[in-house]
């Protein structure tokens, strides 16, 4: 109980008491809450267009972009540390960076990720450079703009801050659609219209402003984290760019508020706190977000009932028919362990494939006819196998496997192959083809079994034992072998005469098959 | 101006074709990607256009987007030039160029299909939402309005983007390989979406790359190679000899071009040798 109340008041006496009487650690917070819901927006869009990238090359350049507005402030006017000047500078340099990237890029063969690594870290180190060079003139300390500085910020970089603020948001919800578009499909955006390379230019300087922004709270090397990381975060967690934005705000400023709070207790700069912990959160969300997590996709994985196992419990169950199945005896036939069985069995009950009658388990209708699709391949298979020269004694086991490939074409192709069998090696008899073998459908003749009647619709090929269309066939047994078959002609209920037909000849006569009875 | 519907379906009435593409010349630098093509396409068609890769299939497309600057001839849709009519023809995305991952559900990308009615400032209206839905019901994916979009199958995906093609009001519809990387069934599925679409009225232009099943698919086929080789039924655009002259002897499947009378049962059974 104490230990959990105290973190908390003094949570709260360092947010509240502490900051009340500091100023200047209300504008720090100010400052924070500030910079990181733009970053979290403008960072939903990096993370959907994948230009974290060149967030990164934006950062870098800006260093450039400050000294060159401070040297200009100073040496046109006179003035010291100007945030006008040096924002308009990085904005500027940050823009004439994704500019030459993108000229580079589409007129060399060199690709863009090594565009920008040779641009951005140039432009950084022209920075550098001019920094060190003009260091009489030039008061910026470089090494504050890599790590950040959120307890230095000056009352004209927060209203700079504010101004970006309001600049973003606005942009961001009036061109909603636009932005959303752009970043979904461009070419459906610009078809209808939209002018795609202005919104993207847009985008650019708004992330070249909030890059400034979020370089006085980390730093330059930091800044991508503060950007990138809530986007991402809530980007495993939402279905709507709506929601993400929200979300990502959200995380934003936890991850500004714990790391600022552990860094003043911890006694670090708060930059890389604030950086580590929106990281933190990412790792911790990647692990348990519901949908996208890891934790939830090995759980899919775990739950999910193997195609193969469910297969070959409908085909145990109907192999067994005569006996009556439980799930006890369903175990002992399947290696598979017992509880994944009942849960496949009561998932298959689900789906009204089984049905379960206290401890005995049977076949619906419907998870009879799938069962006899399967022992239709399984057979085929054997029968296929043994076609080959594979040894008896391997027959069941390796049909077994195969049986699972049970795709319709297949099937089919194998029946064919064969020639239409009646048995398979063991003289156990092959279910027939009740895929196409449905009363009113046009069949080739090879496909019937004895007792099927139709009426010719159609014949292939000429001179077929004087068949022709509009007579009435009943099919008898097979012969020589099951390689000729015997179709009865009939005239209403008197037999005109019997024909005996070939594979092919019976492949080239169509019938639309009538009820046997 | 806009013209309304009825005005369209009387003109496809009076025989003003859907596409009217004349002397359209267009080159990238040295090379021209499309030399001297001239057809007419019919409304409530189902067209496809074929030709080796680089063959200006998809300059073809750009340029019935109005996306691309002819150097000579013109294009124009219900008698109206490409490049004014922006958002009159709808484009349907390469499956494999869409992220699906993207946050974003059936329902917006339907309503995706009305942005370009209203001004950027402004919110969408409850009569573009009632489209939108409208749209979606007519593919029959309105139950899926809130799912994101790559938790579909491929036929539904598909249905999704024909139903932002709806619901932009286009009688044009201009897809780039729909067919690309998806199995036997989605094919099949997508198939459908087309042609319940053709059977609304509309006009669907099809960048398409199997010519084994080009036959069975649509009602008039476009050879591109630069040139325009051929347009017409498929049994006069799929000739042996015209394919091996545009594809360069590059091609080897002929097996399946149109010979003899083939049961119509649906069975792939094979003859016995």
């Amino acid at each position: 109980m104490v230990s959990g109340v105290e973190p908390m008041n003094s949570a709260y006496q360092w947010l509240v008491e502490v900051h009340l009487a500091n100023p200047y650690l209300i504008k720090a917070l100010l400052t924070g809450l500030l910079v990181t819901t733009v970053c979290s927006v403008i960072g939903c869009y990096i993370v959907l267009r994948r230009t974290s990238f060149l967030a990164d090359a934006l950062s870098h350049s800006m260093l450039a972009g400050v000294v060159g507005g401070y040297l200009v402030m100073k040496i046109l006017f006179n003035e010291e540390a100007h945030a006008l000047g040096m924002l308009v500078g990085s904005i500027a340099s940050g823009i004439f960076t994704v500019a030459i990237i993108g000229y580079v890029s589409r007129k060399s063969r060199v690709k863009d990720d090594a565009v920008i690594g040779v641009m951005y870290t140039g432009i950084f180190a022209l920075g550098g450079v001019l920094a060190s060079r003009f260091s009489e003139y030039v008061h910026v300390d470089v090494y504050h703009f890599v790590i950040g500085s959120i307890l230095g910020v000056s009352d004209s970089d927060l209203k700079m801050m504010a101004v970006v603020a309001i600049v973003v948001l606005t942009f961001v919800i009036l061109a909603f659609r636009q932005l959303q578009l752009i970043s979904f499909d461009r070419v459906m955006a610009a078809s209808i219209g939209v002018n795609v390379v202005l919104i993207d230019y847009m985008l650019t300087t708004c992330t070249a402003m909030v890059v400034v922004t979020g370089v006085q709270v980390v730093g330059i090397i930091q800044v991508v984290g503060l950007l990138i990381a809530p986007g991402a975060t809530a980007y495993l967690l939402c279905d709507r760019l709506k929601n993400m934005i929200w979300v990502a705000i959200l995380f934003g400023w936890s991850g500004f508020l714990i790391g600022y709070y552990l860094s003043e207790q911890l006694n670090v700069s708060p930059g890389g706190m604030i950086v580590v912990v929106s990281t933190g959160q990412f790792l911790l969300v990647f692990l348990v977000a519901p949908r996208y997590g890891l934790l939830a996709g090995l759980q899919r994985r775990l739950r999910a009932i193997p195609q193969q196992l469910i297969e070959d419990i409908l085909g145990v169950i109907l192999r067994s028919e005569n006996e009556q199945s439980t799930a006890v005896a369903i175990a002992q036939r399947i290696e598979y362990k017992s509880d994944r069985i009942r849960k496949a069995v009561t998932s298959l009950t689900r789906q009204e494939m089984l049905q379960v009658d206290g401890d005995i388990i049977s076949l619906t209708d419907q998870g009879r006819q799938h069962a006899r699709r399967l022992l239709r391949a399984h057979r085929l298979w054997e029968s296929y196998l043994q076609h080959l020269g594979v040894a008896e004694e391997e027959l069941h086991e390796r049909a077994h496997v195969l049986e699972h490939v049970h795709d319709e074409d297949a099937v089919d192709y194998l029946d064919d192959k064969l020639g239409h069998p009646l048995l398979d090696p063991h003289g156990a008899e092959i279910p027939e083809d009740f895929v196409h073998l449905v009363p009113g459908e046009e069949v080739r003749v090879a496909i019937l079994r004895e007792g099927h009647r139709g009426e010719i619709v159609r014949v292939l090929s000429a001179n077929i034992g004087g068949l022709e269309v509009g007579m009435q066939l009943v099919v008898g047994s097979r012969e020589d072998d099951s390689q000729m078959w015997v179709v009865t002609v009939m005239d209403g209920k008197s037999m005109q005469g019997v024909v005996r037909l070939n594979h092919a000849q019976a492949d080239a006569i169509i019938v639309k098959l009538q009820t046997s009875d | 101006m806009s013209i309304s519907k009825d005005t369209k379906r009387q003109w496809g009435k009076s025989q003003i074709p859907a596409i009217e593409v004349r002397n359209l010349t267009v080159s990238y630098g040295p090379v021209p990607a499309l030399l001297d093509v001239s057809l007419s396409i019919d409304p409530g068609q189902l067209v496809g256009v074929i030709g080796p890769n680089g063959s200006g299939k998809s300059t073809l497309l750009k340029a019935l987007l109005g996306f691309v600057k002819p150097d000579f001839g013109d294009v124009e849709l219900f008698g109206e030039d490409a490049d004014k009519a922006k958002g009159r023809v709808a484009y349907v995305p390469q499956r494999g160029s869409v992220d699906w991952d993207f946050p974003v559900t059936v329902g917006e990308v339907a309503l995706m299909g009305r942005y370009g009615k209203q001004p950027w400032w402004r919110d969408m209206s409850a009569e573009d939402r009632e489209i939108a839905d409208y749209a979606l019901e007519q593919v029959r994916m309105s139950e899926f309005r809130n799912r994101q979009i790559g938790q579909l199958s491929g036929g539904q995906q598909q249905r999704v983007f024909m139903a932002r093609a709806i619901a932009q009001g286009s009688e044009i519809l201009l897809l780039d390989e729909p067919f690309a990387g998806v199995d036997a069934a989605t094919e099949r599925a997508i198939l459908d979406v087309l042609e319940t679409t053709r059977e609304a009225g509309r006009t669907l232009v099809v960048v398409h790359h199997d010519l084994t099943t080009a036959d069975d698919y649509f009602d008039s086929l476009i050879l591109l190679k630069q040139r325009l080789y051929a347009h017409g039924t498929p049994e006069q655009v799929l000739h042996p000899e015209l394919l091996s002259e545009v594809y360069e002897g590059k091609l080897r499947v002929f097996s399946h071009l149109p010979t003899a009378a083939q049961p119509a049962d649906g069975q792939r059974g094979r003859a016995n040798e």
